[in-house]
């Protein structure tokens, strides 16, 4: 066989093969963990100082605005802020733009409080401490401090409790999100009578210290579609407020603009950008070790050297044998 | 129990949307019809649950808030589309929405994508004790935008020192960002691919710890 027809045949190659060679080099690097170093880049780092910065008094927004689609990229992203916000005591509002997001939502909690994982975190649902709230007990310290003289101890390994209503409000979904984030802007309860739970959100010591968005410190939209500038649009146009992005690596480069105008704070970019989040809190000392995120980031780069060497090989066979000439001379060049 | 017969669907489903890979198969197209339809399912139910039952049957019938019933009214118009006689009362709720849409949304939209975008074009290129990377980051913005749109003005010939190297410098930023923008989307595609790969060897077949 002669180098042309070589060439030719890697031209022709039946397309399953390249599937299959994708297939070997994703599933083999899950058995043999390299560790290939990662370097946060500056967008994550913002999002997570922010964060950082954020205490009890303060509250931060999670927009679950994606569906199951993407959710190996954007939940990842919202379990790494999950984790970094209840180490922090920071209260959190829970939002999806989508349905289907707020079934994500929900399975981003239960992997945070998922007590057989070290680190996480035990959930107090809003009527398990009733009792509590009917004596007064609603400032974070002194409800926990009330809890556990209560007899309630912590599973081991478990890093602290987050009490619904005062840690957490699960607003869930709503039809016209662009409408509720317009009216979240004077009344947060008025677009959420009730949580995803079915609980009352106006009866929540959370609303009652940030009743609107003018109150929220931070709203991060995690994002496989265009729904994340609508918080741009009628969050940070309308009233000020702060958001930071999650979004697809194929939405990243159009949203990169955002950042540079300073009309967000920071975005993480895909896989990457949820693995970066994940180092930063492992440097940080919120989690022990990375999590899954961080783990496809070798297989991430050693698919992409396959990709590459593709390239490379193709470009090579283009030229090799002379389909370049060819295709020149059905041009009419 | 559950989790374990959801855990084994979830996978069997996968794998039978990645069959398509090898040649398109009715297993694929069942997993992919099921797709649509419990997604539309669920859609449903969730819109019953979170808003049409606590925010409209519920008032309605306690007895709460009567005035729910215009936009509800209002919202059944749009089931007279199914109706040939009577279809154009759908196009009351549809100018509604799109004119209250419309309203609210365009200064926002003009404000936050179009002049925000503009003013950050609008920038010094030159910065006294701006580091290196800053002011080259700067020229590039500002410079980029022009040569982009010049390539973009159709109404001259693209000849000439300020057109013709214009337009030629903004294919070439034009090139670059479909480059990056393709590369990014490789890195997603793999990604989710990861996600699965993840989801089979560890959550199906506890083969990663």
């Amino acid at each position: 066989m002669s180098a042309m027809n070589f060439w030719m045949k890697m031209l022709n190659i039946d397309r399953r093969w390249i599937f299959l060679a994708i297939a070997v080099v994703v599933i083999v690097p899950f058995f043999a963990r390299m560790g290939l170093p990662l370097i946060p880049n500056r967008e994550v780092r913002s999002i997570y100082d922010c964060i950082d910065s954020l205490g009890p008094r303060n509250a931060l927004m999670i927009g679950w605005d994606f569906d199951p689609s993407t959710d190996a990229e954007n939940q990842p992203m919202g379990i790494a802020l999950l984790r970094h916000a209840f180490a922090r005591h920071v209260p959190v509002f829970m939002t999806a733009y989508l349905p289907l997001g707020q079934g994500l939502a929900n399975m981003a909690l239960e992997q945070v409080s998922d007590t057989t994982v070290a680190g996480n975190f035990v959930i107090v649902p809003w009527d398990a401490w009733e009792p509590f709230r009917a004596q007064g007990a609603e400032g974070r310290d002194s409800l926990e401090a009330a809890w556990i003289a209560a007899g309630h101890r912590l599973p081991e390994g478990s890093r602290g409790w987050v009490f619904e209503g005062v840690d957490l409000a699960f607003l869930g979904y709503q039809p016209l999100f662009y409408l509720v984030i317009l009216g979240m802007g004077n009344s947060i309860a008025s677009q959420f009578p009730s949580d995803a739970n079915g609980n009352p959100v106006a009866e929540m010591p959370i609303i009652q210290a940030h009743k609107n968005l003018r109150q929220v410190d931070l709203a991060v939209t995690l994002a496989g579609s265009s729904a994340c500038v609508t918080w741009i649009v009628y969050g940070t146009a309308k009233v000020g407020l702060r958001v930071a992005f999650g979004v697809t690596a194929v939405m990243a480069t159009d949203y990169y603009p955002y950042i540079q105008s300073g009309q967000i704070i920071g975005m993480m970019g895909g896989l990457r950008g949820a693995a970066d989040y994940e180092v930063l809190e492992t440097q940080g000392g919120y989690t022990s070790s990375t999590g899954r995120a961080y783990r496809g980031m070798d297989v991430q780069s050693l698919a992409h050297l396959a990709i590459i060497l593709m390239v490379v090989l193709g470009n090579i066979a283009y030229f090799a044998s002379g389909m370049r000439k060819k295709t020149a001379l059905k041009a009419g060049r | 129990m559950y989790d374990l017969i959801g855990i084994w669907v979830a996978a069997i489903l996968t794998l039978a949307i990645y069959s398509f890979l090898y040649k398109e198969n009715p297993l694929y197209r069942l997993a992919e019809h099921l797709v649509v339809g419990t997604s539309l399912g669920y859609s449903i139910v969730m819109i019953w649950n979170q808003l049409l039952f606590p925010r409209l049957w519920q008032p309605l019938t306690h007895g709460q808030d009567w005035t729910l019933v215009i936009p509800a009214l209002f919202g059944i118009l749009y089931i007279t589309r199914f109706y040939p006689r009577v279809a154009w009362l759908s196009r009351y709720p549809i100018a509604f929405l799109l004119g209250t849409g419309m309203g609210v949304g365009f200064p926002l939209d003009m404000q936050a994508l179009v002049l925000r975008q503009i003013e950050a074009t609008i920038i010094p290129i030159y910065a006294p004790g701006a580091p290196f990377d800053v002011s080259l980051g700067t020229v590039v913005i500002v410079l980029g935008t022009l040569a982009a749109l010049i390539y973009f003005f159709f109404s001259k010939p693209h000849r000439g020192p300020f057109f013709g190297t214009g337009s030629k410098i903004g294919i070439w930023i034009i090139m670059i960002g479909f480059g990056a923008t393709f590369g990014f989307t490789v890195m997603g595609r793999i990604s989710l691919l990861i996600g699965r790969v993840q989801f089979l060897l560890g959550d199906w077949l506890h083969l990663l710890h």
